[in-house]
């Protein structure tokens, strides 16, 4: 197709780039319009949880306002309270911790294992890649059970040291799966030049193939955190103790007293705890999006 | 220093005296496990209940020189059904942990026997509630002790303003706060036929009553008093489906024409579903403990001073109110036996109990009659006796969905919700009536699996 | 090097799986051996299979709309200026960042009966409330629609990266060829797109599957079973029951049926690997 564009004579290739242009501007405000309209729905619900978040909860209970605005003027109340007289700042550091050595661990077993398995071929090598997929299968209603008997095993009963061991099981597979994709796409060149240098398999990795492949990394890395910082199921099962709770379950838990939801805090809760993510994706995004795609389409 | 030591050689005293276990496990750790005790404890949603059992589990540490945690866990999304899955599957956890509806019976093989807690329990107060012993009495063995903390039963709680001049009834003459004034005439004529009634009455005037019809189980309960009023028997003590019946279309009848006059959304209601049904003073009755009453108190108070707690309506088999017991029970493999049985003892005392349900604001209801006549029903308000119906009294009898059946599979029938469902089916899904007791058959044939 | 990996898999996942499927063919009270009497008594429920066929439509036409929105989303953002683009992806990719059980509950009070602020708007414009978890239908539709809202965003990136990586010249060949929007959509940028398409497909298939959060939280499973999926029904079976073998079978009939899928896609997505590499 590229050399038929070429051999189009120059003068008609004019007059198409004005009615191009026409047609790009209805395009783009369609598109607007379009993105507007999917806005409205990606976003109503967070904004409704900013609306729930600075009211007073007054203003809730007498729930003859209009919901989707602020009547009674913006209040801070909602966090206030919830930072002083809730556990939820110990939640919060609990899960800042859990997170960050979950992240940390699974690159450290990802990144070594998906290089182990992209670039050097040995003996099982393809089944070991598939069996680490089929793992990302079983769900993990089913393995909380089980998990239960090993937490303990450990000693690490209501401790959130247990969801440092647990969590992996969530994010390991999917990380080592886009990584091996991430390293295979780098070229083979690069490493049989490595070799004729001398260098080793673990110089090699470090001083060629993790600068190389470090968008890859920054997106396993993300969906590392977000999943961790998001685990629900398992927190539920294992942690008890309002010292050792985490974001999700303990914001939950303890806002939602019997009959009594203290909607204000937990929407305020919410917004607290998708902060950083938020952030981080804010930020990262651009490796990603470049990560994320270059690992799962070569895997 | 001096209280530790001094905590520690009681606590051998009782680790020699109790268990052999102790004596027997190394000199450590039995010294260790002997001197605590851990309690893993339906968090309760009233603020400041959970504060009167700390009280009592330290006055008994104090006292026992026993160390005593507590951590308090919801029962929001199962939680603490969740926890106590995992504990018995791995034998270790809490030493007691307190089990919600048909728990005991789930984890019966990993609950030490507690006979001897029950029984002198019943010798001092007089009989136990019957849903209390068809839940935790299992083969002749008593497997938990019922709690105050949670135990609840679902009687009505109508809006005395609402009642009165919307259906004619006035709900705080029909059942004074004083049982002996109660006129017989007309408890006798607050049957199914005059609660659907007044409830067509209340829907006319705009304010319908609102009675749950998910899968929960405040759904699940006041469906068992009304099957239970009309006689029908899903399954049988001896394993005979019994739903095909004329007690079954007889009650369906009457919860048909309760739908038609009740809000739609009932299907979709959750626990909390019909308490802000109530609160939002949208609705003119409900059947739930006083937990509805007591946010209106904070929330809306116009409704709550207008909120009566009494006796649910009568069938032709009597009168049946749905009760939901509370149980500790102590895991068999806690190393403290003795001093837990101890403690659920002391805290089962009728003076503890009277602290609890003080603090709970009456929503807590012991398993015994004779502490009916504890004060806090009498003198919470507003308005003045509002809950003093709360307990049941007069020819109320309490009842829970799936009894006679086995209790193994009374409880698949209370879980899987099969009597609301019936309902639903009926009334929103327009099902045949035949069809629908056949499904129930059907279903009710999956519980009987051995 | 993989030897911490084999570690994670076999010790946390392929042991804990292995002991659920022993668990799964114990009787009720995990006393005897019933081999695979748990599995034939589901599959003689109808319950079972109703769930069966919820999982399915659930998960596949979550899919379905997530991929299409994704799609669309991603078409538009990329006809922007790229000034524009950054602003516009960030907001679109809230829903994604925000916990799900916590959005899940904003999105359970939004449909709440009593108090649901969608009903408020409808009434407000003199139309009918809608029965958004009552109805069974309509629960279906509310479960659908908050999966849909919270993964549409990561096909939109997925799809976003993947157009970036379509040369800019065959788009502008094709114009020059007359080839209009749609033509240049179906023959270029599909094909294109395919293997990414194929493997956002799967994982999100995966995840919607066994799905747990959003139906818990926003129906139970209710009205009359109609939303249970195999995790909330396994949650049932397994928990408020207490049968925890029947649940662990319940849950297992995921396993198998997401293996196959997963076969099929990767096998397509090998095989186009290796006409284009």
């Amino acid at each position: 197709m590229t050399t038929a564009a070429l051999a189009v004579p120059a003068t008609r290739r004019l007059g198409m780039r004005s009615s191009l242009r026409r047609n790009r501007r209805w395009a783009l405000i369609l598109s607007y319009v379009f993105l507007i309209l999917f806005a409205i729905f990606f976003l109503m619900p967070p904004y409704y949880m900013i609306v729930t978040a600075f009211k007073s909860d007054a203003e809730m209970a007498r729930m003859a306002t209009n919901p989707w605005i602020i009547a009674d003027g913006v209040t801070l109340d909602q966090f206030r309270i919830l930072f002083t007289q809730t556990d939820f700042l110990i939640y919060f550091k609990n899960t800042a911790i859990v997170t960050a050595c979950v992240v940390v661990i699974t690159m450290v077993i990802s990144v070594l294992a998906a290089f182990a398995l992209g670039r050097m071929r040995f003996w099982g090598s393809g089944i070991l890649a598939t069996g680490i997929f089929l793992t990302y299968l079983v769900p993990d209603t089913l393995l909380f059970i089980p998990m239960f008997q090993i937490v303990k095993w450990l000693g690490l009963l209501n401790s959130y040291w247990s969801m440092v061991l647990v969590y992996p099981t969530l994010t390991v597979p999917f990380c080592t799966w886009i990584m091996i994709g991430y390293f295979q796409s780098i070229p083979k060149e690069l490493d049989e030049a490595a070799l004729i240098d001398g260098a080793g398999h673990l110089q090699m990795l470090f001083k060629i193939f993790i600068p190389v492949a470090l968008p890859g990394i920054i997106a396993a890395t993300i969906f590392a955190f977000t999943v961790s910082w998001a685990a629900f199921v398992y927190p539920m099962a294992f942690l008890y103790s309002s010292d050792q709770q985490v974001l999700t379950v303990g914001t939950v838990t303890t806002l939602i007293r019997g009959d009594v939801y203290k909607w204000g805090m937990l929407m305020a809760g919410a917004l607290v705890a998708a902060a950083p993510p938020l952030v981080i994706y804010a930020f990262l995004m651009d490796y990603y999006i470049a990560g994320l795609t270059a690992g799962a389409t070569k895997g | 220093m001096a209280s530790s030591r001094l905590s520690r050689r009681s606590v051998l005293k009782t680790a020699v005296l109790g268990s052999a276990a102790a004596i027997t496990s190394p000199y450590v750790s039995g010294v260790h496990a002997a001197g605590s005790l851990s309690l893993g404890v339906w968090d309760h949603w009233v603020p400041g209940a959970n504060k009167a059992l700390v009280k009592l589990c330290n006055e008994f540490g104090e006292k026992n020189k026993v160390d005593v945690h507590i951590d308090f866990i919801t029962s929001q999304g199962e939680k603490d059904k969740l926890t106590a899955a995992a504990e018995a599957q791995a034998g270790t956890g809490h030493d007691i942990m307190s089990h919600r509806d048909w728990n005991i019976r789930i984890h019966q093989e990993q609950l030490e026997p507690l006979d001897d807690v029950v029984g002198g329990l019943i010798k001092k107060y007089g009989p136990i509630s019957p849903v209390a012993e068809y839940l935790a009495k299992i083969k002749g063995t008593w497997r938990g002790v019922p709690t105050t903390v949670g135990s609840q039963v679902k009687p009505c709680c109508s809006r005395i303003d609402l009642y009165q001049q919307h259906a004619g009834i006035d709900v705080r003459e029909m059942f004074p706060p004083d049982e002996a004034k109660w006129d017989k005439a007309k408890v006798d004529g607050w049957t199914w036929e005059a609660y659907v009634a007044a409830a067509q009455k209340l829907y006319k005037a705009g304010y319908p009553v609102g009675l749950p019809l998910g899968q929960s189980s405040d759904a699940v309960d006041w469906v068992g008093g009304l099957f239970n009023a009309y006689g029908v028997v899903m399954v049988d003590a001896k394993d005979n489906i019994r739903i095909n019946s004329d007690e079954t279309r007889q009650a369906m009848e009457i919860a048909r024409k309760l739908v038609e006059v009740m809000p739609p959304d009932v299907f979709a209601w959750d626990d909390a579903g019909n308490n802000r049904w109530l609160i939002s003073g949208k609705g003119s009755g409900i059947m739930n403990p006083p937990s509805a009453w007591a946010v209106a108190k904070r929330d809306n108070p116009k409704v709550a001073e207008n909120c009566w707690t009494h006796p649910v309506p009568k069938g032709p088999k009597g009168r049946f109110v749905g009760q939901l017991p509370m149980f500790y029970g102590i895991w068999k493999f806690s190393k403290n036996k003795t001093a837990a049985k101890e403690l659920l003892t002391y805290i089962s005392q009728k003076e503890a109990v009277a602290q609890l349900v003080e603090a709970s604001v009456g929503y807590d209801l012991p398993s015994f009659k004779t502490m009916y006549d504890l004060p806090t029903w009498k003198n919470v308000e507003p308005p003045p006796g509002t809950v003093y119906n709360y307990p049941p009294r007069g020819d109320e009898q309490t009842s829970i969905t799936g009894a006679p059946a086995r209790s193994e599979v009374g409880a698949q029938i209370y879980n899987q919700a099969i009597n609301t469902v019936m309902i639903s089916k009926f009334t929103q899904g327009k099902e045949k009536l035949d069809e629908v007791i056949k499904w129930a058959e059907k279903e009710l044939e999956g519980t009987l699996r051995a | 090097m993989c030897l911490p990996l084999i570690l994670v898999i076999v010790g946390l996942i392929v042991y804990p799986a292995f002991y659920s499927i022993h668990l799964s063919m114990l009787n009720k009270a995990q006393t005897r051996f019933i081999g695979l009497g748990n599995f034939r008594f589901l599959l003689s429920r109808d319950t079972f299979w109703m769930v069966v066929e919820q999982s399915a439509i659930f998960a596949l036409s979550a899919v379905f709309f997530k991929a299409i929105i994704g799609l669309i989303t991603a078409h538009l953002i990329n006809n922007l200026p790229t000034k524009g683009q950054r602003k516009w992806r960030g907001m679109l990719l809230v829903p994604w960042v925000i916990p799900l059980a916590l959005s899940s509950l904003a999105w359970w009070w939004l449909f709440d009966p009593t108090l649901s602020a969608f009903n408020w708007v409808l009434t407000g414009l003199g139309l009918r409330a809608i029965p958004w978890l009552s109805d069974p239908y309509w629960a279906r539709f509310s479960v659908i629609l908050v999966n849909v809202w919270y993964g549409a965003p990561f096909f939109l990136i997925m799809y976003l990266a993947a157009l970036k990586s379509v040369p800019e010249q065959l788009y502008e060949a094709a114009a020059i060829d007359g080839a209009n929007a749609w033509q240049r959509f179906v023959h270029i940028t599909l094909p294109m797109m395919r293997n990414i398409i194929a493997i956002t497909v799967l994982f999100s298939l995966i995840v919607t599957f066994a799905n747990f959060d959003i139906v818990q939280i926003l129906t139970g499973g209710g009205p009359r079973n109609m939303t249970h999926v195999f995790a909330t029904y396994a949650f049932l079976l397994g928990i408020r029951s207490g049968d925890l073998p029947l649940g662990a079978a319940t849950s297992l009939f995921m396993f198998p049926i997401l293996a196959i899928a997963a076969i099929f896609i990767l096998r397509g997505v090998r095989k186009r690997g290796r006409e284009i590499g």
